[in-house]
């Protein structure tokens, strides 16, 4: 009996003790909490924007303390694999936006965390823990920061975070940790002007990341071009019209815009347009300013061009009865295109270049990822890597304008291709004979001609030893 | 006393404050506690008998341009400093934010940076840092009629969003809280607090983020048209950047920064520039 006694009551004890532990499961979430405010963590991506796992980064958790509550202890636990070995933590407790001195003491062991403060935490304070150096696991994944605290009634668990979403190494990455851990890089980047535009390990990134950026300054200038073209060649057939108000918008038009900084008329368009109500997309502005500055250099190329072209042309083709328009559209353009086709890539190269400017309000174009990069790793080499993805695009163009410039040269100091002879092309081998005995007899006839000037000939041989 | 164990008491040996609990246990022998004591002199400058600070000198009202002249909480603070260090104080023209750390680490061209630093681990290992002077945090700016509200979370949601546009002073602890809170947004590193604020205004950009005080005086002063959408405690405190290669004028700028907090000079600061102690 006894024995079934002492049996039953440790039963009901065990009972109570369960029911004593669901409650104090219970309990802290609903009467006190330390509420998980948030848990993030720093991107470690080289030029991007991802949290890698293994790799080391900064984590940073908020609680607030909720009322009646008076925490002593909190400790973080990571999944499996992640590590706080090594990490520092700032701890910062603040009671609303001022700092409050709260002295604590942080112990670091493997996927756990425990800050511990010299004095209680009480209501309405935000505890702010930043961890530098901890790593997530390898494989990445979404990871949960969740954990316990301590308050005055014991440990209690800590609302699970938001998950923190993080990738597995990148081959990129793998790859510049290579170039970390190479020694002749180490020696390479020793130097400190090769280091600061030459890091390997940013090189490599760098090309990786930049290219959208280059993309869009291709899309950008050649999507801008052909507006620029168009403008420009209004503004240049303006500026030689006969009409005075026509004539003075062009210049004004043109010398505003070559006689300002691209980069201020950017500023304008991009701060001024919104102000007037005018809003449009950032990459369609992009466009628009690069068409209108480029128009403006152009008008003058297309200009020069036109008036490069001599006075007879135009002549003879009032002679032919042609208007105006046709003149110009089927004589006197035709002849310019080939004349400004090189100082036309020149200036395709410079506003291809210009895009650049784009970066200063904020369009994605390639410095801007470059400066994005620079500013995350405080070194120039993004910079250089942006200079050769330049280069690509504007080196093909400037042998191009040099290749063409010398043709055109050759042409008009007569060197060029010839028109062939199309009626030569087309006889055949008797109409050449005939012809060929018909000049023959025509020479003969010449011949004969002499004959009856025969006191030409001694005048030509004087002449010839005169000269 | 019995309370404070050894590796406490030798941490906040470090601590300004404990000179008084020294003084008050009658027992420290050591010079280095008594108040009036001299400002170490040990430290070389870029010139002599002078100091020369770098700042971006866009930041009101910590730091700003005005008519030629450096202004601002920070400003007079460099020249209390060189007072107390009896050195003349020379300010080197304004320049981009993030070039003042590279700047101070080559060194030769200012001895110190003073423009609104917060400390942080990251730039520790750079350069060094003085003592804290002034606690902050960040806060977001966006145009009055964005139409989101609501807490730190509701914001961070509406913001963290491919369509959204954030402007950031590059090399900025507002660049590092939006790269870490923002990642779907489209960051923008641009490098004057003007040009963030005015991209804000004219709805170029969704939302600014930069150091609170900042933010709260563009709002009031500049822009009326854009409102603080949050307030965001960091917690973080500024502090002077030297360089690691004179680690005796860090040492000379704390002890005048103890100075200078307990003779009630940073309270008159404080005051003038930010209208609370």
């Amino acid at each position: 009996m006894g024995h079934t006694a002492t049996g039953k009551r440790t039963a009901v004890a065990a009972r109570i003790a369960a029911l004593a532990v669901a409650l104090m499961l219970l309990v802290p979430t609903s009467a006190f909490a330390l509420t998980t405010n948030k848990a993030t963590a720093r991107p470690n991506e080289d030029g991007g924007s991802s949290v890698i796992g293994g790799l080391p980064t900064r984590l940073t958790w908020e609680g607030s303390v909720e009322d009646g509550e008076e925490v002593t202890e909190v400790t973080l636990t990571l999944p499996e694999g992640s590590s706080f070995d090594g990490s520092t933590t700032k701890v910062t407790v603040l009671e609303g936006l001022s700092r409050a001195s709260i002295d604590s003491e942080v112990a670091a062991s493997g996927s756990m965390l425990t800050v511990s403060f010299a004095e209680p935490a009480t209501s309405g304070l935000l505890l702010r823990l930043e961890v530098e150096g901890m790593h997530f696991p390898d494989d990445g994944g979404d990871v949960v920061v969740s954990g316990t605290y301590v308050n005055q009634a014991g440990t209690q668990t800590l609302t699970d975070s938001k998950p923190i979403k993080t990738i597995a190494n990148t081959s990129l990455q793998k790859m510049i940790a290579s170039l970390d851990a190479n020694p002749v890089v180490a020696a390479w980047n020793s130097n400190p002007f090769l280091g600061m535009f030459f890091k390997p390990q940013l090189l490599v990134t760098a090309f990786s990341t930049l290219v959208p950026g280059w993309l869009l300054c291709l899309v950008i200038v050649v999507v801008a071009y052909p507006f620029a073209i168009i403008l420009g060649l209004i503004f240049a057939l303006m500026k030689i019209s006969k009409s005075r108000l026509l004539r003075a918008i062009a210049i004004l038009y043109i010398n505003i815009l070559r006689g300002t900084p691209l980069f201020l008329q950017i500023y304008i368009m991009f701060f001024g347009l919104p102000m007037m109500n005018i809003n449009i997309d950032n990459n369609v502005l992009g466009v628009i300013v690069i068409a209108i500055n480029a128009s403006a250099y152009l008008a003058e190329i297309f200009r020069a061009g036109i008036q490069s072209i001599p006075q007879g042309q135009y002549e003879a083709a009032s002679s032919l009865g042609m208007s105006y328009f046709q003149t110009m559209f089927d004589i006197i353009l035709p002849q310019t295109i080939r004349r400004v086709i090189p100082t036309v890539t020149s200036d395709f190269i410079t506003s291809y270049k210009d895009t650049s400017l784009l970066s200063s309000v904020g369009v994605m174009e390639l410095m801007m990822f470059a400066k994005n990069l620079t500013s995350v790793s405080g070194n120039m080499t993004p910079y250089v890597a942006a200079a050769i993805f330049y280069l690509i695009v504007t080196l093909p163009l400037i042998k191009a304008v040099g290749i063409v410039e010398e043709r055109i040269a050759n042409s008009e100091r007569g060197g060029g291709p010839r028109p062939k002879d199309k009626g030569a092309k087309d006889m055949s081998v008797a109409e050449a004979e005939a012809k060929l005995s018909e000049l023959a007899v025509h020479a003969s006839a010449l011949d004969d001609e002499h004959a009856f000037v025969p006191s030409l000939s001694p005048m030509n041989a004087s002449f010839g030893t005169e000269v | 006393m019995s309370t404070i164990t050894r590796r406490s008491f030798i941490g906040s040996m470090s601590a300004s404050a404990l000179g008084l609990m020294l003084s008050a246990c009658g027992g420290a022998g050591s010079s280095d506690t008594t108040e009036a004591e001299a400002i170490p002199t040990d430290y070389t400058l870029v010139q002599e008998g002078k100091l020369i600070v770098a700042s971006d000198l866009d930041f009101p009202p910590l730091d700003s341009f005005e008519g030629g002249e450096a202004q601002g909480f920070d400003v007079d603070l460099s020249y209390a400093i060189g007072e107390k260090l009896g050195l003349e104080v020379e300010y080197l023209p304004p320049m981009d934010f993030d070039s003042i750390i590279p700047l101070i680490k080559n060194g030769g061209k200012a001895d110190i940076g003073n423009s609104a630093f917060s400390i942080t681990e990251e730039r520790k290992e750079e350069i060094d840092f003085t003592d804290a002077y002034l606690d902050s945090n960040l806060g977001i700016a966006v145009k009055k009629d964005l139409g989101i509200s609501g807490g730190e979370a509701a914001i961070v949601s509406a913001l963290n969003a491919s369509d959204m546009t954030v402007a950031v002073q590059a090399g900025t602890t507002g660049e590092a809280w939006v790269r870490e809170n923002l990642p779907e947004a489209n960051i923008v590193p641009l490098a004057s607090v003007t040009v963030c604020m005015t991209g804000v205004s004219t709805g170029q950009y969704q939302a600014f983020c930069a150091d609170l005080p900042v933010i709260g005086h563009q709002c009031s002063v500049s822009f009326t048209d854009c409102t603080i959408a949050l307030e965001i405690p960091t917690g973080e405190q500024y502090g002077i950047v030297v360089s690691k290669d004179n680690p005796g004028l860090t040492a000379a700028i704390n002890a005048a920064l103890a100075q200078i907090e307990s003779d009630g000079t940073m309270a008159e600061l404080k005051k003038k520039w930010f209208g609370t102690e």
